[in-house]
């Protein structure tokens, strides 16, 4: 991120959420943001994934800009190169498991040799390959949400985003749903950016941001994702 | 809670979601505007025959009439001398044409203008001379000054007066003038003058149309009769101008049989649209009932919410029924005068009572089918807050019951139009029951529908599709109502459609079998209408002749139809197709000489014949009254009281008619009809009045004229069908706002927004296709009801129903273009949504 304005109209008002904001979320870790509610943490994975545009200033992800890009353009870089996770889980309800794991391959047109047998390893993973022919209105919020962690899998993105993902769920299950996106996310490589205001993150994160004063800033470490040991 | 927050709350609601609310106000409006506009004609219709034929009749309590419609003005004079009754009028009414006044058709009426001051004040102009002066003098007529005004004609201006071709050329001798407007409408009607300057000009000889009387006391009415000859009758005014009145009631019926269903529409419209704001607001309700508002605060709230749209949308309704009544007015009298009786005066009436009915109309049924979605909505529970799929939930569990309950509604429907009694309020309720036991059959039907259509592959054609189907099934609550809806408008589709195409069918095999012939030759003269024998045998033999069928017709009394024609063959080619029979056809004829008669449907239903072995009826003859027995009713579409058909010795000795006033030629297929009827022209002498036409043109105006009975049936169609699409755009856009959650997390995971507006038009495709599908059987049922109840309760005749591949495949692609319709608006929208926003709907 390089310099980034975004602000909002509010009731007739702008509303500032970020002023000249620059960070940098290495590939390969977890970054963990946290703030107050409203500071703008959603907006940024919005801005992030190219689902809202900054007023000013530059987006990357590796070599793509995403924010000179079209709505088009920006809606199949998602497609392919970016999975999300929701606090409410966000699943098509009247999908099955399974075809909600693979909606956006079939989106893509991508063929079924490729993307079934990820999508079933990574269904076995997480325990519900038995249960892929359910509808989610089925299956409990913990399990809703490890549909939702393989759905922001399968299409074998280079960037995880994850919004609160244990936000509407027990403590308990929110810690073994952050266990198995942090080691899913590991495992796979793969670049995971969270929200969240669990203080407990932070023993998942490689590195911790605060959205603050319209900012973004590091937070000092140490922090005790399993990679620091 | 305060209900004034609790109102305001839903209608800043409402205020938000605008389209949706000015779509509900426009379809509330366009139902009432129907019920106005349908009531504006019948009460138009009431108030021109009233004018045409009432205001003309006067004060007068009884008539006295003849056989065949006229009497000799003899009967008049005995009347006065040997009875001494002075409050008698010698009276000729009768229809003419005027061709400087546009054509208009009016009344000529012939008077005696010094026995008309107990009847009739003929309002008269200061600058005319004296009545009778002018009357007994040279053949002077008088026109109302608007006629006089408008098309530039002053006393002594020449006026031509055209009757069955025979043109007369009278003066205009004074102006009928009158400061009341009332009056002034009814005089537009009548071309007045004297008695013997109408004999004259309708070649009457010494006879007379009518005597009206007025006889007080009544009991002298047997003495009069008594001494009355043989074929002039004494009958009541009120009786009279009643039977003739009738003949176009049930027509008139029929269309409000139409207007009501363009109001059923309106029922299920406004249904949909408060159920798609009532669950739309579950949350709200939810959040106001944590919060402490009452089930019965809840309730109002909505209801008076409803009740603000209804007073809107009726008072609009009112305002543009009264627009559209003014085309329906005129519509309607046309039909009437077509088809029943000539209406001179067309008025177009504005009643007061009509305007409270669609007022009325308008807020009650919004008022009921805002009843069960308010009912539901103070069910909300505050527990309920998130889960909108708890109501969902329990209407999936009620499908099997709601199937039951249609069935058994279907079958209370069908017992009662079976087995009730032929009234219009029994149809109308029979007709809703099956629209709405049939409504209630929808959830189940289209779940099985829908996983009919995945399981036979619909899954292969995509995520979308199946996305699609599953969206259906998903929210039935509401896509049922929605696919009910346009299933019942479908329906009607197919139901108006079979049903003039059928009765078109039947026109063109009815116009084949009875006029089929290829040339016709007939008399335009009213008053000696017999065609010279002569002339009748050279035609026959004229080259490329192979079949005649030659005849009379003639127009007689009835008590109960006013007038009939009937009808004694010569020679006959015509096909009769028989509905009931005394006897086997092979004895049709035997009777026929032996003085039966056969008769029209709609004669039957007239003269209240029961169709059954020994049915008879009495006629007024030249004789006085006859029984005749019946040996059979025939399929016909004659209109006006029907016909009767007889054996030529029959017509002869009770009417006085053995002439021939009509032929049909029936040509080898080698000879074309032109030179055939230029051989006739040659023959026919100059000044005779005989009209010599082709059968196609004929059959062309037969057609044309059966054609405008039902333009108004087509435009209430065009109407119910606005209603219906009005009420199908709004529940769609409320079905995919609801999906704006969805759309948001589609888009986020990177679907295009083309994709988005695909899911959503292979959505409203799949609601049109399964509507349409389940619109056939019940559109069929409705063609049964409409050709062999309603109908036939509207016009007396029946016609086989003929319900085509084609007219089912096109209300199915009807049906699924207008969903597609109803929702590119949508879909368009929902391609630009706001992902972040969308997330944000929690």
């Amino acid at each position: 991120m390089q310099e980034i304005n975004k602000s909002f109209d509010d009731s007739g008002r702008r509303r500032k959420i970020f002023c000249s904001t620059s960070a940098r979320f290495p590939s390969g870790s977890v970054s963990v943001i946290m703030g107050k509610s409203g500071v703008g943490k959603s907006s940024l994975l919005n801005l992030i994934s190219g689902i809202d545009l900054p007023d000013s200033g530059h987006l990357r992800v590796g070599d793509h800009c995403i924010s000179a890009m079209t709505d088009t353009q920006r809606t199949l870089f998602r497609r392919r190169h970016i999975g999300f996770i929701y606090q409410f889980f966000n699943l098509i309800p009247v999908l099955t498991v399974l075809e909600n794991v693979i909606l956006i391959a079939e989106l893509d047109r991508v063929s079924q040799k490729k993307y079934l047998p990820r999508a079933q390893t990574l269904l076995e993973q997480v325990g519900l390959w038995d249960r892929r022919g359910d509808f989610p209105e089925t299956l409990s919020g913990g399990e809703q949400q490890r549909v939702a962690i393989v759905r922001a899998l399968v299409n074998d993105p280079d960037l995880v985003l994850a919004d609160e993902p244990t936000g509407n769920l027990d403590q308990d299950t929110g810690k073994k749903i952050m266990e198995m996106i942090s080691s899913l996310v590991r495992d796979q490589r793969k670049t995971l950016i969270m929200v969240t205001h669990s203080p407990d993150a932070a023993a998942w994160a490689d590195q911790m941001f605060a959205v603050a004063d319209c900012d973004l800033a590091a937070m000092d470490g140490p922090f005790h994702g399993p990679s620091h040991g | 809670m305060g209900s004034r927050t609790l109102i305001r709350t839903c209608l800043r609601h409402s205020r938000r979601h605008l389209l949706r609310t000015l779509l509900l106000i426009f379809g509330i409006a366009m139902g009432v505007a129907g019920v106005v506009a349908i009531d504006m004609a019948k009460t138009s219709v009431e108030k021109s025959f009233e004018m045409s034929t009432t205001a003309l009749v006067s004060r007068a309590t009884h008539q006295i009439v003849g056989a065949r419609l006229e009497i000799p003005q003899s009967v008049f004079k005995k009347l006065r001398t040997r009875l001494g009754i002075h409050r008698s009028a010698p009276v000729i009414s009768r229809h003419v044409t005027l061709p400087e006044l546009d054509d208009r058709i009016m009344t000529l009426m012939g008077v005696d203008p010094f026995s008309e001051s107990h009847f009739r004040h003929l309002p008269l102009g200061t600058d005319n001379r004296d009545l009778s002066a002018v009357m007994t003098g040279s053949t002077g007529v008088f026109i109302a000054r608007s006629h006089a005004g408008r098309f530039g004609l002053d006393i002594g201006s020449p006026l031509t007066i055209s009757l069955g071709g025979r043109n007369t050329t009278v003066t205009v001798a004074g102006i009928l003038d009158s400061r009341d407007k009332a009056v002034e409408q009814m005089l537009e009607g009548l071309v007045v003058t004297d008695i013997s300057a109408a004999q004259e000009i309708l070649d009457m000889d010494d006879h007379i149309t009518r005597i009206d009387l007025i006889l007080d006391p009544k009991d002298l009415a047997e003495e009069i009769q008594d001494r009355l000859p043989e074929g002039v009758f004494l009958v009541e005014t009120d009786q009279q101008n009643h039977a003739v009145r009738g003949l176009s009631r049930s027509f008139e019926n029929s269309l409000t049989a139409f207007s009501m269903l363009a109001l059923f529409m309106g029922i299920f419209l406004i249904y949909n649209t408060v159920s798609f704001s009532v669950s739309r607001r579950h949350r709200l309700h939810a959040i106001l009932r944590a919060l402490g508002a009452t089930r019965s605060g809840i309730f109002f709230t909505v209801m008076a919410e409803v009740m603000v749209y209804a007073v809107i949308g009726s008072i609009l309704g009112v305002l543009l029924g009264i627009l559209m009544g003014k085309g329906a007015v005129q519509a309607v009298i046309a039909t009437v005068s077509e088809m029943y009786f000539t209406l001179t005066v067309g008025q177009t009436d504005i009643a007061g009572i009509t305007l409270a009915k669609g007022l009325l109309a308008g807020i009650l049924t919004s008022l009921i089918a805002g009843l069960f979605p308010a009912l539901g909505a103070a069910g909300t529970r505050p527990v309920s807050l998130m889960h909108k799929s708890v109501s969902e939930l329990r209407f999936q569990k009620m499908i099997p019951g709601l199937f039951v309950a249609g069935l058994v509604i279907l079958t209370a429907a069908a017992l009662l139009m079976r087995t009730g009694p032929a009234r219009a309020g029994y149809d109308f309720t029979g007709l809703f029951m099956i629209f709405f036991g049939a409504a209630l059959l929808t959830p189940l039907i289209i779940r099985v529908l829908v996983r009919t259509l995945l399981a036979a592959g619909a899954r292969l054609l995509g995520i979308m599709v199946t996305m699609a189907l599953r969206n259906i099934t998903r929210s039935l609550r509401q896509t049922s109502v929605l696919m009910a809806s346009l299933m019942v408008v479908t329906s009607v589709y197919i139901g108006i459609e079979v049903m003039t195409g059928s009765f078109r069918q039947s026109i063109v095999q009815w116009v084949d079998d009875h006029i089929g012939g290829h040339v016709h030759v007939s008399s335009a003269d009213e008053r000696h209408p017999a065609l010279d024998p002569e002339l009748v045998a050279r035609i026959r033999q004229l080259p490329g002749v192979t079949a005649v069928s030659a005849y009379n017709i003639h127009p007689v009394f009835s008590r109960a139809a006013g007038k009939v024609h009937l009808f004694s063959y010569e020679s006959n080619q015509s096909v009769m197709r028989w509905s009931w029979t005394a006897a086997p056809e092979t004895e049709l004829a035997a009777l026929l000489e032996n003085g039966w008669i056969f008769v029209s449907e709609i004669f039957a239903r007239q003269h209240q014949v029961v169709p059954e072995p020994g049915a008879a009826v009495v006629l007024e003859t030249r004789q006085g009254p006859v029984s005749f027995q019946i040996a059979g009713i025939f399929r016909d579409f004659f209109m006006g009281g029907g016909r009767v058909v007889m054996s030529r010795p029959t017509m002869a000795r009770y009417w006085g008619h053995d002439d021939i006033t009509s032929m049909q030629l029936f040509l080898a297929s080698d000879t074309p009809a032109e030179p055939v009827m230029d051989a006739i022209q040659e023959m026919i002498p100059p000044g005779a009045l005989i009209q010599v036409r082709a059968g196609a043109e004929i059959k062309q105006s037969i057609l044309a004229v059966f054609d405008n009975t039902f333009i108004i049936t087509s435009a209430l169609q065009v109407l119910t069908a606005m209603v219906a699409l009005t009420g199908i755009l709004n529940a769609v856009m409320a079905l995919l706002l609801e999906r704006t959650r969805e759309i948001g997390i589609l888009r986020a995971c990177g679907t295009l927004p083309g994709q988005v507006r695909q899911l959503l038009i292979y959505e409203c495709f799949f609601y049109g296709l399964i509507a349409g599908i389940m619109a056939i059987p019940l559109g069929a049922i409705l063609s049964w009801i409409l050709i062999h109840v309603i109908n036939q309760r509207a016009f007396g005749w029946t016609y086989d129903m003929v319900l085509t591949p084609g007219v089912m495949v096109q209300a199915v692609v009807l049906s699924s273009a207008a969903a597609l319709a109803a929702g590119i608006f949508p879909a368009l929208a929902a391609g630009r949504t706001q992902i972040s926003e969308a997330l944000h709907m929690e």
